[in-house]
């Protein structure tokens, strides 16, 4: 017992100096700040004034106001139609581009160029492109006759705008994963399924979809985490316009934050937030703790 | 030939090196001034007409300016944590008027013992109102330094193109000629007649002042004549309808109304005096010369119209190291020659008497109607904790009836219920 010790010891003085550095920067940079949120959550606070301590009164007030309620339902159809348009498009691609496509190389670049521009650029060129009066995407709509994507006055039409500039933007993201997934599966298999005489469709079925299933959900879950912080590119195009019709949950934190400068109810909506993409999440990872270990026997 | 270092060497050669850094304070005797504010505060004090206003100051005080600029709201949130830190590096900030709450006040240092003890250059040439703005509890926190006025801009060429005559006398004449405006110009641009951003309470409160309304006044009653604010509504939501305002209304910011007003897309809009310059400026505007501003008219026979006015002042955070260095440079922007340089840079001076310069008078066209719209204007709201939220709610109501989601009499109702409970107690 007394050698186990001694042993136990004299390995925590060898490797401790080499990962302490890590759990100090984890601990500063995220645990603590969380921490800090956590208690700021439980205080009204503002510029100029000390923080009091009012209990849940945070949580209440942001529960039970009704722009937090449209702002998460603005997000909640945002992330529902963007991450699951973004995973049926990325994999098409993907299985276009395994099939083999000419200037694959050139194609490809072109594919991830969007993950290469910045949001800000991203949003000020949409801006242009969609502008209501002179935007060249406008003009082109109207002179085709069709009826105009008016975002600046139609609510819906301004989260449409948002959700196809998130997927423009995201798009690569899930692409580059569902790609790399293809690539790894064995053509073995394929050969086999041809010798066997299954059809395109039943490859597809009987192959590639159980096979990327484990990639797609990491992809979407990545991608659900992602899209529920969107900020930029509402606060960017419409700023949670117009009369705040759509306002996500980041733009509505932001307003509270830095605007109103109510930090006890801004930091009881990241908690918010917070958990409810642990839920979002959960689900997920459940499922893909279940493959893993049904891959493992 | 090789380089053979020895221990010796290397020695030696870092002594040198370390006898030489202990030299350095003798470069580093200067001091350093840091400075929060926006952009347009520190290009009026260095560049222009007048050029660096500021150079003698510098050279007096062996100090140099490190400003750090910011747009206006982030600029204020970065002021305000700064001030709440133990210690900051910043000496002076720069604070809008409806900012200053008692609390944010609290935050600054109080500015009277400097002022007995090494007075401002005939302060009391300086706007009454906007020194009353930075008065809070008795105490005096801010040093007003550049005023913003609005004023109507007009587009001449495409008033004379559409046979108007005149700017308009009254507001019921400026949504007449606004609507004419509505149109095609020659040059095949389409036409509105009038921008206005919807992101500042600045515009419906012109609007409703038109009319001898307003927001919330200065004893702090929310919309104190309903009809005349009702009004102002109707005359938004009105020229939305016919096109008068453009269709992106709910996204049109300030940025995007110089742009119009310069490229010749909107006949009228509603800036500050001080955007004269820039409006006009043959680099940057296809009109050069023709953007011209009156006063914004009331309606016809009905209450004198006090135009809205921001103003900014100089403050030290009460956590600042160096104050009486951040008083030397309050002292000298405050100063009457300062001011009336960085009124000839394009800042919307304080001081009356930078408006009786006879040289500024004759190089500034506007200087006359600017000063006579200036001793009648009034901020768009008195500062209170909860103001920038209240003016948040009148936004998002006025929206609402601009774009036609609910009549003007259910926005007022709707303001006047939403921004109640919002005032101090």
């Amino acid at each position: 017992m007394q050698a186990r010790i001694e042993r136990l010891r004299r390995n925590l003085t060898g490797t401790l100096p080499f990962i302490a550095p890590v759990h100090v920067m984890v601990l500063g940079v995220i645990v603590i700040p969380s921490l800090f949120v956590v208690w700021l959550s439980f205080h009204a606070s503002t510029f100029g004034q000390a923080a009091t301590f009012v209990g849940f009164d945070n949580y209440v007030r942001v529960l039970s106001d009704s722009y937090f309620w449209r702002s998460l339902l603005n997000t909640v159809i945002i992330i529902a139609v963007a991450v699951h348009l973004e995973l049926v498009i990325g994999l098409g691609m993907a299985l276009l581009f395994a099939a083999g496509l000419p200037f694959q190389r050139l194609l490809l670049v072109v594919v991830l160029a969007p993950y290469a521009i910045s949001e800000v650029t991203a949003v000020a060129m949409w801006r242009f492109l969609f502008d209501p009066d002179v935007g060249p995407v406008t003009v082109a709509i109207r002179s085709l006759g069709l009826p105009p994507l008016d975002w600046t006055f139609i609510p819906e039409h301004g989260l449409a705008l948002v959700g196809l500039l998130t997927i423009w933007l995201h798009l690569p993201f899930t692409f580059v994963i569902l790609y790399a997934a293809r690539l790894a599966i064995p053509k073995d298999l394929y050969e086999a399924g041809k010798t066997d005489g299954a059809s395109p469709i039943q490859l597809f079925r009987n192959i590639t979809l159980p096979l990327l299933a484990p990639a797609m959900l990491i992809a979407m879950l990545f991608r659900y985490i992602f899209a529920f912080r969107l900020f930029s590119e509402v606060w960017l195009m419409t700023q949670g316009g117009p009369a705040r019709t759509t306002e996500v949950v980041a733009v509505y934190l932001y307003l509270e934050a830095f605007r109103y400068n109510s930090f006890g109810t801004a930091a009881a909506t990241a908690w918010i937030m917070v958990i409810i993409s642990l839920l979002l999440a959960s689900g997920y990872i459940w499922r893909l703790r279940k493959e893993t270990a049904a891959n493992a026997h | 030939m090789t380089l053979n270092v020895t221990r010796r060497h290397f020695l030696a050669g870092s002594a040198a090196g370390a006898t030489m850094l202990l030299g350095r304070p003798a470069f580093a005797q200067s001091k350093t001034l840091n400075v929060l504010s926006h952009l347009v505060h520190q290009n009026v004090l260095t560049k222009g007409n007048a050029g660096d206003v500021i150079a003698p100051w510098r050279e007096t005080e062996g100090a140099e300016i490190s400003w750090t600029t910011l747009d206006s709201n982030p600029l204020q949130d970065r002021l305000f944590r700064e001030a709440s830190l133990n210690q900051t590096d910043f000496h002076v900030g720069y604070v809008i008027d409806n900012r200053v709450t008692p609390e944010i006040a609290g935050l600054f240092e109080p500015l009277d013992s400097f002022q007995a003890a090494d007075p401002i250059e005939d302060f009391d040439d300086i706007a009454a109102g906007l020194r009353s703005a930075m008065t809070v509890g008795g105490k005096l926190v801010g040093i007003p330094v550049r005023h913003a006025t609005q004023a109507l801009f007009y587009n001449e060429a495409l008033l004379e193109e559409a046979g108007v005559g005149a700017p308009p006398t009254t507001i019921e004449e400026l949504v007449e000629q606004a609507k004419k405006l509505t149109f095609t110009s020659k040059a095949g641009t389409p036409v509105v007649g009038m921008t206005l951003a919807s992101d500042l309470a600045v515009f419906p409160v012109m609007f409703a002042r038109a009319f001898g309304g307003d927001f919330i006044d200065s004893e702090f009653k929310v919309v104190p004549n309903r009809e005349a604010m009702e009004k102002g509504l109707s005359v938004l939501a009105d020229l939305f309808k016919a096109g008068a305002l453009p269709r992106s209304y709910a996204t049109t910011r300030n940025d995007d109304m110089v742009t119009w007003l310069q490229q010749g897309r909107a006949a009228f809009g509603v800036l500050p005096f001080a955007r004269f310059a820039q409006l006009n400026n043959s680099e940057q505007s296809a009109f050069p010369g023709k953007i011209k501003a009156v006063a914004f008219p009331g309606s016809a026979g009905g209450a004198e119209m006090a135009a809205v006015v921001e103003s900014w002042a100089m403050a030290i955070p009460a956590n600042s190291a160096d104050k009486e260095l951040s008083w030397s440079f309050i002292k000298a922007v405050s100063s009457k020659a300062v001011t009336l340089g960085a009124a000839r840079n394009g800042n919307g001076p304080v001081r009356v008497s930078t408006y009786a310069d006879a040289e500024f008078s004759a190089s500034q066209p506007l200087a006359k109607i600017e000063a006579a719209t200036l001793a009648k204007a009034r901020p768009a709201f008195p500062a209170f904790p909860e103001a920038v939220r209240a003016q948040a709610t009148f936004l998002e109501e006025v929206q609402l009836a601009v774009l036609g989601r609910k009549s003007p009499q259910e926005a007022v109702a709707a303001i006047v219920e939403r921004v109640t409970p919002l005032l101090p107690a």
